[in-house]
Formats: C-alpha cells, structure tokens, sequence
C-alpha cells in the first residue's frame, strides 16, 4: 500500500497531528513498511469467520448506576494546564458577530 | 545473612514474619541500592515517603496480607493518588494522578512500600525501552543492552535488586520479553484477571496489569494480591482468584504442547537449542510433551498492528491539552491547541501509532484492516482452543533473539518483529509467562509458558517446575 502526500494529509488531520515536511517522507516510508507486513493478512481467508472483540467473548460486566463519590471536581482539575474558578479553559471556540 | 535485598518476596516475607529484619531496614537497604545505580535510569520518579511507610507498617502488631511491608515498584503506567503517572511521555510529565489504580490500590492495602515509580516506552509502546520521553533504561547485565519494553524499567529494577517485585502491563509482550532480556520471570495473566481500572490505557482489548518477580514462586504471591473482579472496569472477569501460591508448589500432571513447526523456523540455533535443552530438562523429569499444531500463529503480528494501533488512536485521543496533560503555548485557536499540543507532546513512536491506527480505522478501510484483523483473531484463538484439548501448557521461546545493543534496532518492523512468539497470547487473552532458562552470548533468554484462560496457576506450577530443575532464575 503506497501512502500518497495525500492520505499523509488526511490522516495527520484527522489525528491531529502535524507532520513536520522534513519528516513526511520517513513517516510514509514507515508506515507503508508496517502497511506491507499487515497485508500478509489477505492470505487469510476469514469469509466465514466472526470478528472477535473481547477475548473470552464475555458480556460487559456493568456496575449498577449509581452516583459515586470517587470524583473531586477541585482535585480533578488541579491537573488542567488551564482553569478557572471550577471551569476548563480552551480558547475562544465562538465568535462575535 | 546475604545480603537481604538479593532474596526474593518468599524469603523476605519469612525474614519479616520471624521479624529477623524490619520493612524499614529492607526499604533502607533497596534505596541505596537505587541511588547507587542511579544510571541504569529504572526509576521515573521515587517516593520520598517510603521509608515512613515502611516505620508505620513496622509498628503492626500482625501481619495480615503475604507482602505486607515488602518495597516494591510500580510501572509508572499506573496511577497512585497524590504522585506522579507520566507513562513515559512529555505529555503527562506534570500528571498527578487524582485516584488510584486498582493494582496500586490492592498493593497499598496489602500494605507493600512503593519505592518508586519505573520507567517505560512512552505510553507502553516499545519493545527497547528507547521511546521513553526521560531516557532509556540500561540492561544491568550489559550497559550497552536494551532492557526490553516496554515495562524494562521494572524488568531491570527487579534483576538489579532495587526492589522486591514490580508491577508491570503487557499489551503485546511488554512483561515476558522483558523478562527474557533481563533474567527476570514475569506473567502476564489471562485478560480480565487484573482490573485495569487506573492503568492508562494503550490497546484496551489487550492491555494487561502483571508481576515481575525473581521466581514464579513469588510471582504467583504477588499475582494474587492483584486479581480479582473489579466493578470499575467491565471486562474484569468474575471469577474466584485461586490461591496461586499454593496451586504453583501443587502436584500437577502436565502435558507440555510444543509447536515443532514453529520452533523449527528458529533462525538462531542458539535460541533453537536452548528452548529444546530446556524441554529436555523437563522430559528427563517425567513430564509429557506433545507435538501441537497452531495454525494461523504467523498472522498474530500482521494482525496485532492493526487492532494495536486502531484501539491507541482511539484512546489518545483524550490528550488534548483542556482536561490534564501538556498545552502548548499561545494557541491561536483550539485546532491549533489540539494539534500543537498533540505534536509537541507525543513521542515519534506513539504519533507513528496513532498514524496508522487512523489509517487502518479511516472511512473504506475499517473493514480491510480492523474487521480482517479482529477475524483473524478469532482463528488464532480457536487454534489455541483446539490445542488446549490436549495439552495442559504450551512452550515456546519468549523472544527469537537475547537482548540486543540499544539504538541497534532502526527499522520499525524489525523492532516489532521482537513479539512474535509473545503477542499470540494477547490476542488471545491467554495467561503467559517467561522464565530464564539459560544464556547467549552471556544474555538470558526466556522460556514461555502459554495457558488456557484462566490457568494461571497452571503455568505458574510448570515454571516452578522448571525453576526446581535449573538454576537459570538465581544466576
């Protein structure tokens, strides 16, 4: 699988990630290297098989739903690079007409 | 007295029972250890608390859990209330964790002392523990050697001395080729057996807590503290947790699988003839070995990278510089605060992770490579089931190489290529184990033991076998 300037593109948009123009070349390289090994999985034929998720095929175990006490709000957002007065801060996401 | 720190967790906790030493004198003498082998770089961050923890627990009148009072690390992968979880990235390097995991949480109840938090590949991915954001660990054996990865921190910590035991996780081979590099046994158990509830996630269907340890005699005491059904995490298996210590020095009858065509494939003949003399050893003792197939075993690794990946992209995708973790500076709007802050924050490997898990999960190929992989999945695991209707255990290599020399592997599939013998076990969910098993080129190599679900002690017990037999674990 060749990875195009363009699917480089479109992958690092959608995670988020820059790629330096230094660096696209090695990083397409890499990861049609990895693409290339995961392709040895064609050989398989799975027409018939279910995709497995958990692997004891067991059901979620869901605790009852009731409100916890574990969370401090205050002890949480301690950890925020940016808050105030209890509230997560980001930058401006609306603007003024 | 030799030197107490050079025991295992059995023998400690006997010396402490008979109060023959204290927990504070043990802690004391694991922290000049440390300190005296500051540049292996095992520890992330240590506890400036220890030593009074050790002095309250030496005041109980009782003991009341197997570890109490025993130092030991935790993989700083694990979240500890009040202290510092990093997971070996730039992106967590101020994170104070705001709860605990539940196998540090187990751990502290049962009254054991945290000496340190361990380094680690960054968000657990690696196989060199060169993808650490505070450095690499040195292979105390050989300096110039990787200790593995991507729990090489603990694997080192406990082979150096500088702890009793140490928690580890294992995604794809993280605890057992580790181990192997670092003369170390260390299990993984079957996945749901350890809550994962407070272990930062990397691939959530395969993440698994473990044990490093000195014999699999004290891996199983340590395994037991840390199993059992957690309600915060809903894959957590509910099911009673053994008593491992005593079911690993039972009477077992095994019938040990050997996967011949596998083994045959073995490019170094070193490694080939150590796995087969360690089989011998066993033999010679009367237990049973059976040729098995498992089919569909060598598309474990082009499978793993693609669920691998697909799961850590979904997963990181909660570091974005707002709730906790690394901001960039000055954003100009918030794209640009997700972006820049995932870019600056992230290591080459884990950006080259997220890459291709958002590649594998991208509108037209879910189906090619997700859907493809989790199928093929299900046939390893069946093969595996199949397998395990004849046998009690199966034995392969822990890893087709001992541990190499760090920055001497550059090529991204050449360094995955070092969980081949391991990952079948995660993707299966299986219990396994890697204990040493001899040398090459003065390196330890490990021998793997594979189990059914559930079967801890089942592998457990054939290593304590093993280790009965050879002297590798105590070199």
């Amino acid at each position: 699988m060749k990875i195009s300037e363009d699917t480089l593109k479109n992958i690092s948009q959608l995670s988020k990630l820059n790629i330096a123009d230094s660096m696209k070349e090695k990083i397409s390289k890499e990861l049609e290297s990895i693409l290339l090994m995961v392709d040895k999985m064609n050989e398989v034929d799975t027409e018939q098989i279910e995709p497995m998720s958990h692997p004891l095929n067991e059901a979620q175990n869901l605790r009852e739903d009731i409100i916890s006490k574990d969370i401090d709000r205050d002890e949480y957002i301690k950890n925020a690079p940016h808050s105030d007065d209890g509230y997560y801060l980001s930058p401006k996401v609306i603007e003024q007409e | 007295m030799s030197n107490p720190t050079s025991l295992g967790l059995f023998e400690q906790a006997n010396l402490l029972e008979k109060k023959e030493i204290s927990s504070s004198e043990l802690t004391e003498l694991y922290l000049k250890n440390i300190k005296e082998n500051e540049d292996l770089n095992c520890f992330i961050s240590l506890n400036e608390y220890a030593l009074d923890e050790a002095r309250k627990i030496d005041k109980l009148k009782n003991r009341k859990s197997s570890v109490q009072g025993i130092p030991i690390a935790h993989k700083d992968i694990f979240c500890a209330k009040g202290y510092k979880t990093t997971c070996g990235s730039k992106m967590l390097e101020n994170f104070t964790s705001p709860y605990s995991s539940t196998v540090f949480d187990k751990l502290n109840t049962s009254k054991t002392i945290m000496l340190g938090k361990t380094n680690m590949d960054e968000f657990a991915m690696g196989s060199s523990n060169e993808t650490s954001y505070f450095g690499k660990v040195k292979n105390p054996i050989d300096k110039l050697r990787s200790p593995g990865g991507s729990s090489g921190g603990s694997a080192a910590a406990v082979k150096a001395n500088l702890c009793a035991f140490a928690t580890g996780t294992d995604t794809g081979g993280s605890i057992r080729q580790p181990a192997s590099f670092c003369g170390v046994t260390g299990i993984k158990p079957t996945y749901g057996r350890v809550s994962r509830w407070g272990m930062i996630a990397f691939a959530s269907s395969l993440d698994q807590a473990g044990i490093f340890a000195k014999s699999a005699l004290d891996a199983s005491i340590a395994l037991e503290v840390i199993s059992g059904f957690d309600e915060k995490d809903s894959t957590s298996i509910q099911k009673k947790v053994p008593n491992f210590r005593d079911e690993t020095s039972s009477k077992m009858n095994h019938i040990i699988g050997i996967p011949y065509k596998l083994i045959d494939k073995i490019d170094d003949s070193n490694i080939k003839q150590n796995f087969l003399d360690a089989i011998n050893t066993l033999e010679k003792n009367g237990i049973k070995t059976k040729e098995i197939d498992l089919p569909y075993i060598e598309y474990s690794l082009p499978s793993y990278y693609v669920i691998a990946p697909a799961e850590c992209s979904a997963n990181l995708s909660r570091y974005d510089g707002i709730k906790f973790g690394y901001r960039c500076s000055d954003p100009k709007d918030l794209e640009d605060l997700y972006t820049r802050t995932r870019s600056e924050g992230f290591g080459e490997e884990v950006k080259k992770r997220i890459l291709i898990g958002t590649y594998c999960l991208s509108a037209g190929y879910f189906d090619a490579y997700y859907i493809k992989a989790q199928k093929i999945r299900a046939l390893i695991t069946k093969s595996f089931k199949q397998a395990f209707k004849e046998v009690t255990v199966i034995a392969m290599p822990t890893c087709s190489n001992e541990a190499f020399k760090l920055g001497s592997i550059q090529d991204p599939v050449k360094m995955y290529e070092q969980d081949i013998y391991t990952i079948p076990a995660n993707l299966a969910g299986l219990p396994a184990i890697s204990v040493p098993s001899g040398s090459n080129n003065k390196m330890p190599l490990g021998l793997q033991f594979i189990g059914n679900h559930l079967d801890e002690s089942k592998i457990l017990n054939i290593s304590h076998e093993f280790q009965k037999l050879t002297d590798h674990h105590v070199c």
